[in-house]
């Protein structure tokens, strides 16, 4: 019994091991052989979400690809508890220049191992380290860490100003009587509220009410991967009366597109853009349009800037519609679902955010 | 609270229960003849997981949802079988194993997704459909009633099926009497001559196919394609389900159709005004109550006893 118990543990244990060692890959280049700077992409979880994470691959592999870097991905999966030896691993292994990361879970990580590697480099996307240094972490500054967080509440923006208009013009074939909206977010934390925030204050400002805004986390174990339940809340959204639901929350918000379909009403893609990333016909034609965070289009450009020596290191960059590192999807399919009028206006509001006329609220 | 009252009697909430609630009655039925069989099967989410994997996979490629949904199942029985090896031929200890199968599941579905699809987060590409759903003549008019049953998936009716199936199975047939008399006491059973580990064998075989038919019903029926770990913390539910029901049929119906409620709640309650983090923690919270009390109750029959022999 004591025996097979062992024995058992060590199987668990072995199998956990290939789990998560299974993505080092064989690297013995203890300096650049090719002279080029390599990026080692570290991934608090995996590709395959067909937004955030994805698009971060992508920015860099085009870095790749033009800019002459070498790119090299660590997914250290879902669990949690193998995130900081992750890092770890990955910060003390000398086979990178630039250690990439993003999230606002991994900012402690980053902020513990930048003063330890001083003469390695670090670009942390979606969130900021603690500059100041008075908490525990950065105590260099962090002056060789560059961030950038994203304006994710000015496309809020936009697709609240854009459904308050798509109700209120009763351009939405089959919900033309309905004036309600919703919102799905992943789980409340700062920077998905920060979409939440936007939107409302959108739709809003195009002449809507707020309590015709209907807002539900996902949460639970998988708040980003758990489609089964992205679908029960769209679902019941729609039954509430919603013209159209926003998911904010990964692969869950491929449940809504299938409840979209089944309800016969509408949603818009977030991140990337999901009238490309679906495939099934039916659920393309729910996408009004996405509304964009361009994660790859950043770090392509800080890829730019750093072999320019321009990169800011020891400092945000916070990027937004203006630096169109934020945005809508402005496609044959969106013009066909959105009248001239509605487009024109979204346009302009566009406009004065860009210009900063108009000041969108934050949930940061 | 008057719109929580009317949230609650709505059609749309109740057929959302007996969807919410299919995946936990058949994993716990699964949970529920393991224990009755005298092995833990902590491995639930990983047979429900890579059923639902193989389901969406086979269905995808073969173009039958039929042989996606039979091949899914066929594999959750055969990590049940692989669980009941490992702990009646080399001694393993069950709860560990079943969190090996767990991981193994985690890795090998996300790994067998990406070999296939070169997709890492799921078969969201590959064309694969759902099972039927089941049209009810006549019912579908009647008012709330129609809206409730009509149009529910066929394994949810399974699901619901399978309480009566399951409690028949035990009380009522030979393998049933032998199931529980090998989880009692697998020495009596042995020496009137019962064959326990085939009994053990089958039953934990049966115990992979229901989960298996959990699993298949999320990537098949819910929705129409397979992510990874979709499974989220279901199987783990359903477990709690079994000890919560008392090790019963019917207690373990009960058990589990509570939770679907309680989180097809959650969902219906998340639009109107009240804190998110609030709304999420409900099925937990019941849990974990209804938990507290069967532990509560079975402590007071446990002195009851003490107190009865000792007189």
């Amino acid at each position: 019994m004591r025996h097979g118990r062992s024995a058992a543990l060590a199987v668990a244990g072995a199998l956990a091991l290939t789990a998560c060692g299974g993505s080092g890959g064989d690297d013995n280049s203890g300096a650049a052989a090719s002279g080029k700077p390599r990026i080692k992409l570290v991934i608090n979880g995996g590709l395959g979400d067909k937004s955030f994470f994805d698009s971060a691959y992508e920015g860099l592999k085009k870095a790749e690809k033009d800019l002459g870097y070498e790119l090299k991905v660590v997914e250290l999966g879902s669990d949690r508890t193998k995130w900081e030896p992750g890092f770890e691993d990955a910060a003390a292994a000398d086979d990178y220049d630039i250690l990439a990361a993003g999230t606002f879970e991994v900012t402690d990580y980053i902020g513990e191992l930048a003063p330890q590697y001083p003469d390695k480099k670090f670009w942390l996307f979606d969130a900021p380290v603690d500059y100041t240094g008075k908490n525990g972490t950065c105590s260099n500054k962090c002056e060789n860490v560059y961030s950038v967080t994203f304006k994710q509440n000015e496309g809020g923006y936009l697709a609240g100003f854009l459904a308050e208009k798509l109700v209120a013009g009763k351009s939405l074939k089959g919900a033309e009587s309905l004036k309600k909206v919703g919102v799905m977010p992943g789980v409340k934390i700062p920077v998905i509220d920060d979409f939440v925030v936007g939107f409302k204050a959108g739709f809003k400002d195009a002449g809507g009410k707020n309590s015709d805004v209907l807002v539900q986390y996902v949460g639970g174990d998988k708040p980003f991967g758990d489609p089964a339940k992205g679908k029960e809340i769209s679902t019941a959204m729609y039954g509430q009366g919603a013209a159209l639901v926003w998911p904010v929350a990964g692969l869950s918000g491929l449940g809504t597109f299938e409840s979209a379909v089944s309800a016969g009403r509408y949603t818009f893609g977030v991140d990337s853009d999901q009238y490309q990333t679906l495939t099934d016909q039916a659920q393309k034609n729910t996408v009004v349009t996405s509304i964009l965070k361009n994660v790859g289009n950043a770090l392509y450009k800080a890829a730019q800037d750093d072999k320019k020596d321009s990169l800011k290191y020891g400092a945000v960059d916070t990027v937004g519609l203006a630096d169109d590192a934020v945005g809508y999807v402005n496609d044959d399919h969106f013009k066909e679902l959105v009248p001239q009028k509605t487009r024109t206006a979204l346009q302009q509001a566009a406009d004065k955010v860009k210009s900063g006329s108009v000041t969108v609220p934050s949930a940061l | 609270m008057s719109s929580v009252l009317d949230v609650v009697l709505s059609s749309a909430f109740l057929a959302a229960v007996l969807r919410v609630a299919t995946p936990y009655l058949l994993a716990a039925f699964g949970g529920l003849v393991a224990e009755r069989a005298g092995i833990s099967n902590i491995g639930l989410e990983g047979q429900m997981l890579s059923a639902a994997c193989t389901g969406a996979l086979v269905a995808g490629y073969s173009g039958s949802v039929t042989a996606g949904a039979v091949c899914g199942i066929a594999v959750a029985a055969l990590l049940g079988l692989l669980l009941a090896a490992l702990r009646l031929e080399l001694g393993a200890d069950a709860i560990i194993a079943g969190i090996g199968l767990n991981l193994l599941a985690s890795g090998a579905t996300a790994y067998t997704v990406f070999t296939f699809l070169d997709d890492k987060g799921g078969t969201s590409g590959l064309k694969s459909g759902t099972l039927p759903t089941v049209a009810l003549p006549g019912i579908e008019s009647i008012p709330v009633l129609g809206d409730v049953l009509s149009g529910q998936n066929t394994v949810t009716w399974l699901a619901f099926l399978a309480a009566p199936a399951v409690a028949w199975l035990f009380y009522r047939t030979r393998f049933g009497f032998h199931l529980r008399a090998v989880g009692e006491m697998p020495e009596a059973a042995a020496s009137v001559g019962i064959a326990v580990r085939r009994v053990q064998y089958a039953g934990l075989a049966l115990s992979g196919a229901l989960a298996g038919l959990a699993g298949v019903f999320l990537s098949m029926g819910y929705v129409s394609f397979f992510v990874r770990d979709m499974t989220a913390g279901r199987g783990f539910i359903a477990l709690a389900a079994v000890f919560l029901g008392g090790l019963r049929p019917w207690g373990v119906f009960l058990a589990a159709l509570g939770f679907g409620a309680a989180e097809a709640l959650a969902v219906q309650l998340g639009t109107l005004d009240v804190p998110p983090q609030l709304v999420s923690t409900i099925p937990y919270a019941l849990t974990l109550v209804a938990l507290a009390v069967y532990a509560w109750r079975r402590k007071r029959r446990g002195a009851g006893e003490v107190t009865a022999a000792s007189m």
